[in-house]
Formats: C-alpha cells, sequence, structure tokens
C-alpha cells in the first residue's frame, strides 16, 4: 500500500533522523564483528547472530539477578567473548582453510545455540529495562534517552575499533595478517593469536549490540537472525572486509527504514535492500570500499 | 559360485538392489496406520526435495540458501491455481515447473555467468530467499500473506480419491520414484561425471573445451525444478501453502540432510531426509522442542568428524571389512 507523502515537522523530521542513526548504530555493531571475522579469516560466520540473542539474553538475565543494567551488558560480553574463545580454539580454526565446511559448522552452531534459547526461555519476546529510561525534548521533540546512548555508544565503538586498527600494534598485525599472513608470519606476527583476538572481539561486538538494543526492540531467540542478514547485505555493499565502509553503509541503510516506511511498507523497504544487495554482489562485489585482495 | 556370492552379484553389480528400498516402501501402507502413513508420504517428498538440493550443493558445489524459496514457489503455484482462479490441480504441475525454470535462469544466470565465489553465491542466494519469504509475507492480495493460500486438496483420478492418505502416498510415491528415478539416470550418465569434474577443477574442464558455465546453469535449473516439483507434490499434505513453505529454516533443514546423508551422494540425502523426517514426528511426542537442537548438534558433529556423511560412513565401513 502507498503512503501519501506527509510534510514533516522539524520535530518529526529529528525523531525519524535520530531513529535512522540509532537503528543504524546496532546493525553496525552486528555488521562490524562479522566484517572483522571476514575481512581477516575469510570465514562467513553465521554463530553471530547467535551470538547477537545470547548477549541480548545474557544481560537480561544478569540485569534481572543484579538489578544493574550495566552489569549484566559487561557480564554478558565478558560471557559472550569467552564462548567466542572456546569455539575458534576448540573447533573453528581448524576449518579455515576450507570456507564451505567454515560456513556449514558455523551454521549449526547458529541452530543449536538458538534452540537452546528458545528450550530454556522460550519464543515469546522480552523486555529489558533501560539504564536511562525517560525522554529528553528538543527541537519541539520528545526523544527516548536510551536511544541516544545507542547512538553515543556506537559513535564510541566506532572510534574505539577505527583507532585499534590503525594506530595499534595489535590493529598492523591483523592488517598484515589479512594481506600476506605468511610473510607477516616470518616477520614474527603470531598468526593464531591474531585470528583468536579478531574472533573474539567480534564476539564482544555482536553481544554488546544484542545488550544494547534489547530495550529498544526486546529480546528473543532469533533476533539475531534478521540483524545477521541485514548486517550481511550492509558489509557487501560496504565492501567485504572494510570497516569504515560497513560504518558507513549501516548509517545509510538505517535512514533508509526509518524515512523509507514513510512512502512504503517497511517490508518493502526490507525488499528494496535485499534487491539493492544482490545487484551489488553482482556488479559491484567489493563494494564501496572493499580491497581487491580481500576474498573473492 | 554360491548362492549368496549370486544374489550379492546380482543386487551389487548392476543397480537392482534400488529395488528394495522402492519396494519397502510399496509395501508400507499395509503395515502401519493413517497416521504414520502421512508423516511418510511427507517425507519421501522431503526426500525428494533433499536430493534437488544435493544436485546444485553435492553435484557441481553451487552453496544455494534458496532452496526453500524454490520449494515455497512450487507449493504456491499450485495453491495459486486451484484455490483463487478454481482450476485444475494438475494444472498446478507444470505452471510450477515454467515458473521455477523462469526465475531459476533469472536469478541464476547472472552469477554463475560472472563466476563469483562462493562467499558471494552463498549470500545471493540468502538475499533471494529471504527476498523470495518477505514477498510472500507482505504481498496479501497475491499471496494470502501469513493466512496463506488454502484449503486445497489433491483431487480424484480414475476413480480414486487422492485427498484420502493412502491413495495420495502411492501418487506421492510414484511421483518420487519417476523424478528420482530420471535424475539418477541423467546424473549417472556422462553428464553426471562433467558435474564431478567441473566441481573438482572448473579451470581444468575448461581446457578440455567444456563449457562450465553452461553445465552448471543447467544444474542449477534442474536443481531449483525439482525443488519445485517437491514443493508442489508437498502442499496437498499440508492442504495450505503459508510463509512457513519458503522460510529460511527450511532452507536450513535441508541443508543439513544433505550434509548427513552425504555430498554429491544422491541416496544419502534422499535417506536422511526421510529418517530425520519420521524421526522428528516420533520426537514430537516426547520432546517437541527437543527437534531442531538435536539436529543441529548432529549437524555439527557430521561437519567436523564425518563430513562425507552417512553414505561415506557405509562406504568406510564397507572398505574396512
Amino acid at each position: 500500500m502507498m503512503y501519501h507523502l506527509p510534510l514533516l515537522t522539524s520535530s518529526e523530521f529529528a525523531t525519524y533522523l535520530l531513529n535512522g542513526i540509532s537503528q543504524g548504530m546496532i546493525i553496525f555493531l552486528v555488521a562490524s564483528g562479522l566484517t572483522l571475522i571476514f575481512g581477516l579469516i575469510g570465514l562467513i560466520n553465521f554463530a553471530h547472530g547467535a551470538l547477537v540473542a545470547l548477549g541480548g539474553y545474557g544481560t537480561l538475565l544478569i540485569a534481572d539477578a543484579t538489578g544493574s543494567f550495566w552489569l549484566g551488558l559487561f557480564g554478558a560480553i565478558a560471557l559472550v567473548a569467552l564462548l567466542g574463545l572456546v569455539l575458534e580454539r576448540s573447533v573453528l580454526h581448524r576449518v579455515y582453510e576450507r570456507p564451505l565446511l567454515g560456513f556449514l559448522g558455523t551454521f549449526g552452531m547458529y541452530v543449536v545455540i538458538e534452540e537452546l534459547i528458545s528450550f530454556q526461555f522460550g519464543d515469546q519476546a522480552r523486555q529489558i529495562a533501560s539504564p536511562l529510561p525517560g525522554y529528553v525534548s528538543f527541537m519541539g521533540a520528545t526523544y527516548p534517552k536510551h536511544r541516544l546512548l545507542i547512538i553515543a555508544i556506537g559513535f564510541a565503538v566506532a572510534l574505539g575499533i577505527g583507532a585499534l586498527l590503525s594506530y595499534t600494534r595489535l590493529g598492523m598485525e591483523i592488517h598484515a595478517t589479512a594481506t600476506e599472513s605468511e610473510t607477516a608470519e616470518i616477520l614474527g606476527v603470531d598468526s593464531a593469536r591474531v585470528y583468536t583476538l579478531t574472533f573474539v572481539i567480534g564476539a564482544a561486538l555482536a553481544a554488546l549490540a544484542g545488550g544494547l538494543t534489547g530495550p529498544v526492540t526486546s529480546v528473543s531467540p532469533g533476533m539475531g537472525m534478521s540483524y545477521m542478514i541485514l548486517a550481511f547485505l550492509v558489509i557487501i555493499v560496504g565492501g567485504m572486509g572494510s570497516f569504515k565502509g560497513s560504518f558507513l553503509v549501516s548509517l545509510i541503510v538505517g535512514q533508509i527504514t526509518a524515512f523509507g516506511w514513510l512512502f512504503l511498507q517497511p517490508t518493502y523497504v526490507r525488499l528494496g535492500v535485499f534487491v539493492a544487495a544482490m545487484v551489488f554482489i553482482l556488479y559491484k562485489p567489493r563494494g564501496f570500499f572493499g580491497k581487491p585482495e580481500v576474498f573473492e | 559360485m554360491s548362492a549368496v556370492a549370486e544374489l550379492r552379484r546380482y543386487f551389487t553389480e548392476t543397480k537392482r538392489w534400488l529395488l528394495v528400498p522402492v519396494l519397502l516402501l510399496a509395501i508400507l501402507p499395509l503395515v502401519t496406520e493413517q497416521y504414520f502413513l502421512s508423516i511418510a508420504t511427507q517425507a519421501i517428498i522431503l526426500g525428494l526435495f533433499a536430493i534437488s538440493v544435493d544436485i546444485a550443493l553435492g553435484y557441481v558445489g553451487l552453496f544455494t540458501l534458496a532452496p526453500a524459496a524454490f520449494f515455497g514457489i512450487g507449493a504456491y503455484s499450485v495453491a495459486k491455481l486451484v484455490v483463487d482462479y478454481g482450476s485444475s490441480y494438475w494444472l498446478g504441475f507444470p505452471a510450477a515447473i515454467v515458473l521455477a525454470v523462469v526465475i531459476a535462469v533469472l536469478i541464476g544466470y547472472g552469477p554463475i555467468k560472472r563466476r563469483i565465489g562462493l562467499v558471494y553465491f552463498v549470500l545471493f542466494t540468502l538475499a533471494f530467499g529471504v527476498l523470495v519469504h518477505d514477498f510472500t509475507y507482505a504481498t496479501t492480495w497475491l499471496t494470502g500473506g501469513s493466512n496463506g493460500l488454502g484449503y486445497l486438496t489433491a483431487p480424484t483420478l480414475f476413480g480414486i480419491d487422492l485427498s484420502r492418505t493412502v491413495p495420495y502416498y502411492y501418487f506421492a510415491l510414484l511421483a518420487v520414484v519417476v523424478v528420482a528415478g530420471l535424475l539418477y539416470w541423467l546424473l549417472s550418465s556422462d553428464y553426471g561425471d562433467v558435474l564431478h569434474a567441473t566441481r573438482q577443477n572448473e579451470v581444468r574442464m575448461r581446457y578440455l573445451g567444456y563449457d562450465t558455465d553452461r553445465e552448471k546453469l543447467i544444474a542449477w535449473v534442474l536443481s531449483a525444478t525439482v525443488s519445485s516439483i517437491a514443493g508442489a507434490l508437498y502442499v496437498a499434505t499440508v492442504n495450505v501453502a503459508s510463509p512457513s513453505l519458503m522460510a529460511f529454516s527450511l532452507t536450513g533443514e535441508v541443508t543439513i540432510w544433505v550434509v548427513i546423508g552425504g555430498l554429491g551422494t544422491f541416496f544419502g540425502p534422499f535417506l536422511a531426509a526421510f529418517g530425520l523426517t519420521i524421526f522428528e514426528s516420533y520426537l514430537g511426542a516426547v520432546l517437541p522442542e527437543g527437534y531442531l537442537l538435536i539436529l543441529g548438534a548432529l549437524f555439527i558433529v557430521f561437519v567436523f568428524v564425518l563430513p562425507d556423511g552417512l553414505v561415506g560412513l557405509l562406504q568406510r565401513w564397507r572398505d574396512g571389512e
């Protein structure tokens, strides 16, 4: 069904804009973990969506038990990062040379984790209480504080990971291993350690996304899947393995979903995003910022 | 030559051993009750679906995440014609085949011609699969949206009421045996060897003068078409074509069946799909939510420990003797 294009007041415009940014930030947090793991290891990590859901449920449970959202969020991040470490060290590092097995294996992990959550907590969505309830008003609009918090954390993480990749020794080692792992090893980089650390960082980002989005969208066993599909498409359009690309494209997709429904039903907006991603895969597989050496 | 050796030769050197499972399936209605038979009907149809996915995944190595989309296209073709246009049930099958061929060519031509890598093919078909599912969900005027298209049953043919359990079981068995038989005949021919060789070393096949893009496209269209036929057969067993028939979870399940059965082994995926569907119905009585959990755990074991699947396991056991 088509909607008429209404004239937006400035407060409505600000609300949509901020909705788009906060939505984009969640997508970015999911996509950044995926793109780090993909860019370095070449692994399509299907278990990522399950880690997002685990982050959400971990935050919910610890926050319920202790009464502190922050304790819940950081506890969930630590636990999911630990799980990432265990998964990577126990099985995943064996299949890096075989992308098909890696994809299938992480897909199996996704199914098991999601079903375990659904088995334990049921399928119904559950809400997490925000640490910052209430609203702020500006430009005539009232806006939930929690979404502003998401935006702030999203930007902080983007800057932090960007700095990590550009200015630290670990960042250099990640770049070196992604480009020429053998040469990097000759020069003294412990590539196994770099792989493990990257996977753990990716898992922690997934948990952060799941916990942060809980108060806005609620948590359910399948919550990771819809974000992950969108995130996959974001990292294609942004350029596989490009951190900057996934940040920019996440924000663009966030704005498209926020403003798109003024013209079209949300589902049709989603359809448009998928079609765009398919066209990109065919005609511009490196996206906007992808580098040629990254996996074809 | 002893009688046992003679018998073994009779069954193994020719393909006559295939008659055994077919005969077992044929006498199944005589020894089971109605409820089990309706599950068995779905299980053999899903077995055909698994074979169709094995053509793309196992034979040519095209890792598709869109099989449920084609399964659903088949189911909706039949349901749309019967429910909304009141036309004949039988018209649904050619419609399902034509629609699947057209869409498969449209979707497959670009990625296969441009030779995009494994990762991109996975994501391309993932996007297509989700697209088809969301489209079906959103276009209520065309597909009935979340309610789906129902209610439909199989018609009467030559005085036999196919909407009853036993006749539909035999109808589905006949259809599956005919389609799977044709596929097996095709894939046992040189064409099957070309596909296996293309998967193993595509560059060398091109040097040998094979148009590998064409062979892959043919296999892709074949796979999609058989998926669609399976969907068209399936819809009469559930009476409603609903978006769940194209959901990602079905794609996940069929991928798991194919890997557990053994990639590129034809019978393995059928066996795994059949066995696990029956297992699901038994488990449903004891532990209703445990099926996917067990399936996922089993899948992980197969991927990391037994990547050759059930058939590989059998072969290893036979060779070890």
